[in-house]
């Protein structure tokens, strides 16, 4: 069978926690002997999935269930979050003219994780919000 | 693990160079907005951002580079990117910047393409 790596944590919402993500990702790359120019998507990938959890869960103390499966060819991001939930065929997807002139210049999270990852699902209700993203790396 | 951001500055050719060290998140991408602001107050038009230290970025911190970009669009100036990471690069295409933004492979090139 294949060799894969797993690491399950839970980010409670801290400035930049994003990166501890991040690190756990590149030394599962290290362990398994991906070169780091494979992972860059992967590093926006994890890192608009869980700031786009912590900052939209609605929760007061929001917290983010990050797990991480990795072989040498995939790498699958499950983020998940115990907030208020949403319905993401609601959400436009953002657009530069537009954002050029409003004040709200945010809101790109979402695109970026759909444009940039292989495959993107989204579940979303009441009870919070789970992404799964796959992310192809040879 | 990524640090926070850090940078420096110089004046080169009437143009501003903005180097970066770390990570480009809100607060990175408000230290880069809030040094941009002092030169463009004094008139500079034309600036270049210079990345090759910042390999992790966020949607966040890239929101204060639109805001960047609409400042230099008021004044006919232009921002030019340069020694981008290659996710980097997917990531500002996929928000679209490059449709106001100029990219160059070193910073003697954005030097040059905004000399011309």
């Amino acid at each position: 069978m294949e060799e894969y790596v797993k690491l399950k944590m839970s980010l409670p919402q801290i400035p930049d926690i994003e990166l501890v993500a991040v690190e756990g990702l590149e030394r599962l790359s290290k362990h398994l002997g991906i070169s780091e120019d494979k992972i860059g998507d992967a590093r926006i990938l994890v890192t608009e999935a869980v700031i786009n959890a912590l900052e939209h869960s609605g929760q007061k103390r929001p917290r983010v269930r990050v797990e991480f499966t990795m072989t040498k060819e995939k790498l699958t991001i499950f983020v998940r979050d115990y907030g208020k939930g949403f319905k993401p065929e609601e959400i436009e997807d953002p657009n530069i003219v537009e954002k050029l002139g409003s004040d709200n210049k945010r809101g790109w999270g979402l695109k970026l994780m759909k444009s940039m990852s292989d495959d993107f699902l989204i579940e979303s209700n009441n009870n919070g919000t789970r992404i799964t993203i796959t992310k192809n790396l040879i | 693990m990524e640090q926070e951001l850090s940078l420096t500055s110089e004046i080169k050719e009437n143009c501003l160079l903005i180097r970066t060290s770390g990570y480009v998140n809100n607060s990175g991408g408000e230290k880069i907005a809030s040094e941009f602001s002092k030169h463009f107050e004094n008139g500079i038009k034309k600036v270049v951002l210079n990345f090759e230290k910042s390999k992790v970025v966020n949607s966040i911190g890239i929101s204060f580079l639109i805001e960047i970009i609409e400042k230099l669009n008021d004044v006919q100036g232009k921002l030019m990117f340069s020694h981008l990471d290659p996710a980097v690069e997917k990531t500002l295409t996929i928000m679209g910047l490059f449709n106001f933004a100029g990219l160059a492979q070193t910073e003697e090139e954005a030097l040059k393409s905004l000399k011309d």
